[in-house]
């Protein structure tokens, strides 16, 4: 029933297909992996017309499953060269689901460079290419204005659109999705994934999801009873339930910095002395005097509400609430310690579609180099600017960290498999670095989020300074996120279901009641490693060994203070996480 | 023996002096005082806590020394 709508750019023309019975339970990052894995050669240029873009919800977009709703975007990555899935919130997932689209798959590229399109999926399920070339290198905010002053004014729509950095071609770009509000503010961030939107000249899609209703169950009864405890989880347990709604993901600055964790000043240290400007209770305290809004979710149907918005002082909207990692990326990662410069390097993030951990190491690695100070906001935001200036020296910096290091002669530069680091210091908190090292991901904390034991309490402690219990945590939590991931639900039900038994359990009954499919424990998990192997092999054919899931050697000589500590995990205990793919591998038929 | 007490998100309600804010205070606290004195003293709600003394985890019943740092911090978690 669910159907695959193939879009070819090099001949303009637009398939509908069923979705192939083998990948009949998979959604979100299993089935943009498995597409991938299965229509691009893992030697192929990422630019070019053998790469493909996958745009897929998750196995319950389009039902009432709380906090389902996020999108998988897929390809083979620009900047780490290997399988690629982004992640977003924003309102495409469910709109997708309503239309019973499995998955977008767009291919080739257009003759014309200059070429323009937008793709729009109308409630009734016709889809047509329409050239839009006036819109070249338009930011992703007035390309929001644009394609809501040609839809009809009781239309209910979102948007996937690609700003100038994607039709640069430059390694940090990412696809910008709307918020509930159509504000252009969520994000695929990492890997590149505007730069291949742009190689495809597709400058946007809009999907129409107006008057479609939820999906029906296989079992409506039993669904609506998994949902209710389901929901019950999120909305009860401390974390899901009040701290995230209360604070938003910037709650996390403080901890890690009393954990000697936080990095700062491009992995420099672990604890920054001027921490409060940008912490996320700072970040609150403001935003209620200012008068903006401290509470939503970024999609329909999220029971957690962790978004919020950061408005100036005179109230008025200036973009998405800084999540954590950007909050940390231009504040703690460069020195600066002042929300307002913050917010405004995220906004021209945002509006040029570039990925802000990406890009907040970028400028630290850049005052790393010295060309402009540690906590000169200013120069930040005139440097972030300069990559759209003809002329600038800056635009190099639209490539990314490991570009703009080795550019400019830096030391440390903090990547693995050439993408940076995020909010978490591998040296202080042994489990992330193994999730750093290990994912096929690159450096990426979504992917393995061991802070949960870590730092959290969640799930369990394991003392993040040691050595013992990281490679288990990492590749467990590795393989129950690909899980998450392919279900289509956002990652902060981990903190619920890692303490909550019946959680987990109400996971599968939900896909069992929606799909009418025998879902269990070992069927969840079995999804995790499918969704991980075809990763891991799109990556070996692409040429990554083990010396590619290795830290920086710095990390492994440089104490960081204030603990001075190094990274300890040893190579083989780093290896050992992914043991279990050559059985997957082989029952999946694939080895 | 002097300790310097924070706390975070919504738990800095519960400093004694009243003023709330993420900025550690520095208390004389008799000798042999444990982490779960000074929560039982300071009335802080009952659920899940992260302690830290000295950027280190620690359980609630490690008893504090001179000079130490206690930051306690509620239930909380992000991405």
């Amino acid at each position: 029933m669910r159907e695959l709508l193939f879009v070819d750019m090099s001949t303009l023309s637009i398939e509908r297909k069923p979705l192939p019975e083998k990948w009949h339970r998979y959604g979100g990052r299993a089935l943009t992996d498995a597409i991938v894995y299965d229509m691009v050669p893992p030697t192929a240029d990422p630019l070019s017309q053998e790469n493909v873009l996958v745009f897929a919800p998750g196995l319950l977009a389009g039902t009432t499953a709380p906090n389902a709703g996020r999108l998988s975007v897929g390809a083979k990555s620009p900047l780490t060269g290997g399988l690629k899935e982004s992640n977003s919130g924003g309102q495409g997932g469910h709109a997708l689901g309503k239309l019973k689209i499995a998955a977008i798959v767009v291919t080739g590229k257009p003759a014309d460079p200059a070429a323009r399109y937008m793709l729009t999926i109308e409630a009734d399920g016709s889809a047509k290419l329409d050239r839009v070339d006036a819109w070249a290198g338009m930011k992703n905010y007035a390309l929001a204005d644009a394609i809501k002053a040609l839809r009809p004014t009781d239309d209910r729509y979102s948007t996937i659109t690609n700003g100038p950095a994607g039709e640069a071609g430059l390694k940090a770009s990412g696809i910008a999705m709307s918020d509930m509000k159509g504000y252009p503010n969520r994000f695929a961030g990492r890997g590149g994934m505007g730069a291949v939107m742009g190689s495809k000249g597709l400058k946007a899609i809009v999907v129409s999801d107006k008057g479609l209703p939820y999906l029906e169950h296989a079992d409506k009864e039993a669904f609506n009873a998994a949902m209710k405890r389901f929901s019950t989880a999120l909305t009860t347990h401390p974390v899901s339930g009040t701290g995230l709604p209360t604070y938003g993901t910037n709650v996390l600055m403080n901890i890690l910095n009393e954990a000697g964790g936080l990095p700062t000043r491009n992995f420099s240290s672990g604890h920054f002395d001027d921490v409060e400007g940008v912490s996320g209770e700072k970040q609150r305290e403001v935003t209620l005097e200012r008068g903006g809004n401290v509470k939503h979710g970024c999609h329909t149907g999220c029971v957690i509400q962790c978004s919020r918005y950061w408005v100036d002082k005179d109230g008025a909207y200036v973009t998405k609430g800084p999540e954590y990692e950007t909050a940390w990326a231009f504040g703690t990662d460069c020195g600066i310690s002042d929300m307002d410069v913050v917010a405004g390097l995220d906004r021209i993030c945002g509006e040029y579609g570039l990925d802000t951990i990406e890009m907040g190491n970028t400028i630290a690695v850049y005052m790393d180099s010295g060309a402009i100070a540690f906590g000169d906001g200013p120069a930040a935001i005139k440097a972030l600017k300069s990559i759209f200036e003809d002329g600038a020296p800056g635009k190099i910096l639209g490539d990314g960290a490991e570009a703009v290091g080795m550019k400019f002669g830096v030391e440390h530069i903090p990547v693995v498999k050439h993408q940076a680091m995020p909010a978490y210091e591998p040296r202080a908190v042994q489990g992330i670095g193994v999730t750093y090292a290990t994912s096929p991901q690159g450096a990426d904390h979504t992917a393995g989020y061991t802070i949960t034991a870590n730092i959290l309490g969640v799930g369990g402690t394991v003392d993040p300074l040691k050595t013992e219990g990281q490679a288990d945590l990492s590749k467990n939590l590795q393989i129950a996120t690909a899980m998450l991931d392919a279900l289509g639900f956002c990652i902060f039900v981990a903190f619920p279901v890692l303490d909550i038994p019946d959680a987990f359990v109400a996971i599968f009954d939900m896909t069992a009641a929606h799909t009418g499919d025998a879902w269990d424990t070992d069927e969840l998990m079995r999804l995790g490693r499918e969704t991980l192997t075809f990763e891991r092999l799109f990556n070996e054919g692409a040429g990554f060994t083990a010396a590619d899931d290795r830290l920086p050697v710095w990390m492994k000589t440089v104490p960081l203070p204030p603990h001075n500590t190094v990274f300890e995990v040893t190579d083989a205990d780093l290896d050992a996480v992914w043991d279990f793919v050559p059985e997957t591998a082989n029952a999946m038929g694939l080895r | 023996m002097n300790v310097d007490i924070a706390l975070f998100a919504y738990l800095s309600d519960h400093q004694p002096d009243g003023k709330g804010g993420r900025h550690a205070r520095t208390f004389d606290l008799p000798e042999g005082t444990k982490v779960a004195d000074v929560i039982a003293s300071w009335g802080l709600p009952d659920q899940p806590r992260i302690v830290f003394v000295n950027n280190r985890h620690a359980p609630e019943t490690a008893e504090l020394h001179k000079g130490d740092r206690l930051a306690i911090f509620p239930p909380i978690a992000g991405g």
